[in-house]
């Protein structure tokens, strides 16, 4: 079945491509219309204050100045939409007070008609406050201190679940090690920066919002609730996107709501762009996270016992903050069979920006924990870190006591072999580390990441697809491409399905007034989750077509095939039709017909599988300055199908890149709540003369429930970096870095105190 | 205001511009040239870089009253027609592009280097291409996509 592929499977170019590298690709910040105004916030330069008064008078004397919103007027949306399930949760997911909570958290939003009004307008409002003691360490807010961030409390968010018995567990191992993990806010740092939409609220009582945005439904959701209006009044339209990685999946506080007010009071197109500072400094990290964890195995290296407990830091708001530590516990339990297993997980409130969604959601965190643990027992036990995981997996077969479902694919044993073999793992695991100030060595680690967020969230993927006059089709789904080529692969799903050229297929753009609901873009999701969709669409438009064929070639419609958009009876070959004919014969010349195919399907995927991933990572380390080099990634992610094999390898090496820049050199450094280093020259991420070759290896488990066998990837091609980098630079030179960013100096730290 | 001269992609054009305006505005704004992207504003990123009689520059850290009587090259000026550069198809056939924005400031960037540097190394090519920030491609393929470039451009002596 595999060899009749015809579009499933290929390397195909990537349908955007040529608007993207001959620069007419409309990213956000491209867009601009006729009486169109410009806004920006001014934001709080104190990290905990009450917002006392506003005076806008001389602001509002300057000639071009349109529009004001305060934060008296516009509510902050500070939880994720589940929270729009019934009119209690509904409550609490806006917030409309006189606090801000964050240097950087927006007190109102200027619309004016061009740049430089506005700075002299935002120099001109007159802000008072009433500055608050701040929380700016998570310990201190599980302390009575008397600072309360949020009326409810300081603790956002407890968890707590165990699986047999913890402590009859660690009774049955021979080694327990434990240690204390500390993890940084890593940026996203998407080159088109964070923060850019256009509000038109037109006069007839529409809105229509350009957004760079992950979850185009969301806004439309969200936006709806703030502004009175019905669903069908508000559009959301999301251009082409320069990268997002969880970023736009938050809730940019300001915004989108700011500037939909702003456009309401104006009755004129309102856009807004959030400079590379505002980004750094104002939207959504990776929640740094402290991980005490105890684990105990036998002496044959069977585990027996985690003990995990955790405190993550969602900053000022939360948007993630549950799902982030969930996904902790459900990829720590999920990827070892250990019969006992604590998990305890505090998320607290911080005056810092907000932390929220980031590739790997909470999963690199845990992963740099665990898959560090792993090697320190596989050490003591003296058993190859590759056996030791090989020994305790949870394969296909299994059932995942989080997710509650059997694990129907597993491709990390062969991801395991794949990767060994291609790094030389055996043959530079037992070589010496080397003469001198450089020292060689070399690590792994494994991972597990879910695939959507079936039954943990509303996940609905929908998508329609139409057929032209001539044979051509158009197929309009809202699964947001940011870039990771998720429209390219969707057309590779219907054209598979419909027998329809590749290049035949167009993919709309997202379009809430034209593409059916989805959950947006998150947890690797739209391979599957929207692929499943566009499966069943065009499965049901093949039904179609070939009901109509069987009725011209008068033969059963279940024994015609669709090959290169030509229906053929499987039984005579000579009787057949071209899809351009047959169209064009029930759309337009036979009268009594006159129907475009048109083929749908909504709803959720029926699993949330598991996609798993090997990291090798090659280290040198200087041990006069601390100085790691990565030599080599080899990275061998289980994908279940490969639905065009480049775009998968751009995802693992992309990933391996961004897990280097996790492991060494990226982390936002904060004083007292002020980010220090809000901008490329002080955040560092690795450049093109940075980075070693990353060696993409993909395995294909065939998963049962996705579309031809896919899952997911985009996410956890990061994941296992750190802990790969981690465990090697312990190979290398015997010491083990517990926090991350892993400097120089940490290292050189480490090394000094042996 | 101040009136200057400037070729931008093979047509002479007077412009009326601000002393305090930046080449990048005057690109974006004035001329409708969206294809120069703004990443940081701060000449960290490259995704402005653009060529300027000939260099790669970055049009967020250049007035645009300083390019009076000079030749800008964009990148909406590297095509012929339907026709795509070596560097765009090379973009394309070695998958050096994801979410797209960094793209044009990277072509930019090997456009006016592989001028200078016809036969370029690896190495040479991952020098040039470090003022270029990408988040989605991890580099190695646009690394691919300059070198096979600038192979082709040896071969069919294109410029």
């Amino acid at each position: 079945m595999t060899e009749a592929y015809t579009s499933v499977g290929k390397s195909f170019q990537r349908i955007d491509g040529v608007d993207k590298v001959t620069g007419s690709a409309k990213f956000a910040t491209d867009l601009s219309f006729a009486n169109m105004l410009h806004a920006r916030l001014l934001r709080s330069p104190h990290a905990h204050a009450v917002v006392r008064h506003i005076d806008t008078s001389d602001a509002e004397k300057l000639n071009g100045v349109k529009a004001f919103a305060t934060i008296f007027e516009v509510p902050k949306v500070i939880q994720y939409w589940f929270f729009l399930r019934n009119e209690k949760k509904k409550q609490q997911m806006f917030l409309c007070d006189n606090i801000v909570r964050f240097i950087g958290d927006p007190i109102l939003a200027i619309a004016a008609t061009d740049q430089e009004i506005l700075e002299n307008a935002l120099a001109l409002v007159k802000v008072e406050y009433e500055p608050l003691k701040a929380i700016h360490d998570p310990l201190d807010a599980l302390k009575e201190t008397g600072v309360t961030i949020h009326k409810q409390g300081n603790i956002a968010f407890k968890v707590k679940k165990e699986f047999g018995n913890i402590n009859a567990g660690f009774e049955t191992a021979d080694v327990i090690v434990e240690n204390t993990y500390h993890t940084s806010k890593q940026k996203h740092a998407s080159i088109e920066p964070i923060g850019t939409c256009v509000a038109d609220f037109q006069s007839n009582g529409r809105l229509t919002l350009y957004s760079s945005t992950q979850l185009p439904h969301w806004s439309q959701h969200y936006l709806a609730e703030i502004h009175g209006l019905s669903l069908n009044a508000v559009r959301v339209i999301k251009p082409y996107t320069g990268g997002a990685f969880g970023g736009r999946c938050g809730l940019i506080h300001g915004l989108e709501a700011m500037c939909s007010v702003l456009s309401r009071k104006t009755l004129r197109p309102v856009k807004m762009s959030f400079s590379r500072t505002e980004d750094f400094s104002a939207t959504e990290s990776r929640h740094p996270m402290t991980i005490r964890m105890k684990t105990g195995a036998t002496k044959e290296g069977i585990l027996v016992a985690n003990e995990v407990d955790i405190l993550s830091d969602t900053g000022a708001y939360g948007t993630h903050y549950i799902g982030v530590i969930a996904d902790c516990l459900s990829t720590g339990v999920g990827l070892y069979k250990i019969p006992h297993y604590s998990f305890q997980g505090t998320v607290v409130y911080t005056n810092k920006s907000m932390s929220g969604a980031l590739r790997g959601y909470g999963n690199p965190q845990m992963n740099f924990a665990q898959e560090s643990q792993m090697d320190i027992i596989a050490q003591k036990i003296n058993l190859d870190p590759m056996e030791f995981r090989l020994k305790n997996y949870r394969p296909a077969g299994e059932m995942d006591p989080v997710l509650n479902g059997m694990i129907l694919s597993n491709g990390l044993e062969e991801c395991l072999k794949k990767g060994a073999a291609s790094s030389g793992w055996k043959e530079k695991r037992v070589r010496p580390p080397g003469h001198g100030p450089l020292k060689k060595g070399i690590g792994l680690s494994i991972m597990l990441h879910g695939t959507g967020a079936a039954r943990a969230l509303p996940d609905p993927g929908s998508a329609t697809i139409m057929i032209h006059s001539d044979g051509t089709a158009c197929l309009m789904t809202a699964a947001a491409d940011e870039g990771q080529g998720s429209r390219t692969v969707l057309a590779q799903v219907a054209s598979q399905i419909l027998g329809i050229d590749f290049k035949d297929i167009r993919v709309s753009d997202t379009d809430t007034d034209i593409t059916p609901l989805d959950c947006g873009t998150h947890g690797s999701r739209q391979a599957y989750c929207g692929g499943l969709a566009v499966r069943d669409a065009a499965v049901q438009a093949r039904e179609k077509i070939l009901v109509h064929a069987g009725n011209i070639l008068k033969t059963k419609s279940n024994q015609l095939r669709i090959e290169s958009g030509i229906i053929f009876d499987a039984f005579n070959l000579d009787n057949k039709i071209s899809m351009k004919d047959l169209m064009q014969k029930i759309q337009i010349q036979d009268m009594g017909i006159c129907a475009q195919i048109i083929g749908s399907a909504s709803g959720i995927a029926p699993a949330m599988p598991g996609y798993y991933g090997a990291v090798f990572a090659e280290v040198e380390v200087n041990i006069r300055t601390g100085e790691v080099k990565v030599l080599r990634l080899t990275s061998a992610y289980d994908v279940g199908k490969a639905i065009n094999p480049e775009l998968v390898r751009g995802q693992i090496v992309g990933g391996g890149v961004m897990g280097i820049g996790f492991a060494l050199t990226e982390g936002l450094l904060l004083d007292k709540g002020h980010i220090v280093n809000p901008g490329f020259s002080d955040y560092r991420l690795l450049r093109a003369c940075d980075v070693p070759p990353v060696i993409p290896i993909i395995v294909e488990s065939n998963e049962p429930t996705g579309p031809f066998g896919a899952k997911g990837i985009g996410e956890g091609a990061m994941v296992n970096v750190a802990s790969a980098v981690a465990n090697a630079i312990y190979h290398a030179v015997g010491v083990r870095l517990t926090d991350l960013c892993m400097t120089s100096e940490k290292i050189l730290g480490e090394l000094q105190k042996h | 205001m101040k009136t200057i001269r400037i070729n931008i992609n093979g047509e002479w054009k007077k412009l009326k511009v601000n002393p305090q305006d930046r080449l990048i505005d005057t690109l974006r704004g004035q001329l409708g040239l969206t294809g120069t992207k703004e990443g940081c504003g701060e000449g960290e990123c490259g995704a402005c870089t653009i060529n300027l009689n000939g260099k790669a520059v970055l049009a967020c850290l250049i007035l645009s009253v300083q390019t009076d009587e000079s030749r800008i090259l964009t990148i909406e000026g590297l095509q012929k027609g339907l026709e795509l550069h070596p560097l765009q198809t090379a973009f394309l056939n070695e998958s050096a592009v994801q979410c797209g924005f960094c793209t044009p400031g990277m072509i930019m960037a090997a456009h006016a280097f592989i001028r200078e540097n016809p036969e370029p190394d690896m190495q040479m090519v991952k020098e040039c291409l470090a003022n270029n920030l990408c988040r989605c491609t991890g580099y190695e393929k646009p690394v691919k996509a300059v070198l096979a470039a600038a192979c082709s451009m040896r071969e069919t002596n294109h410029d």
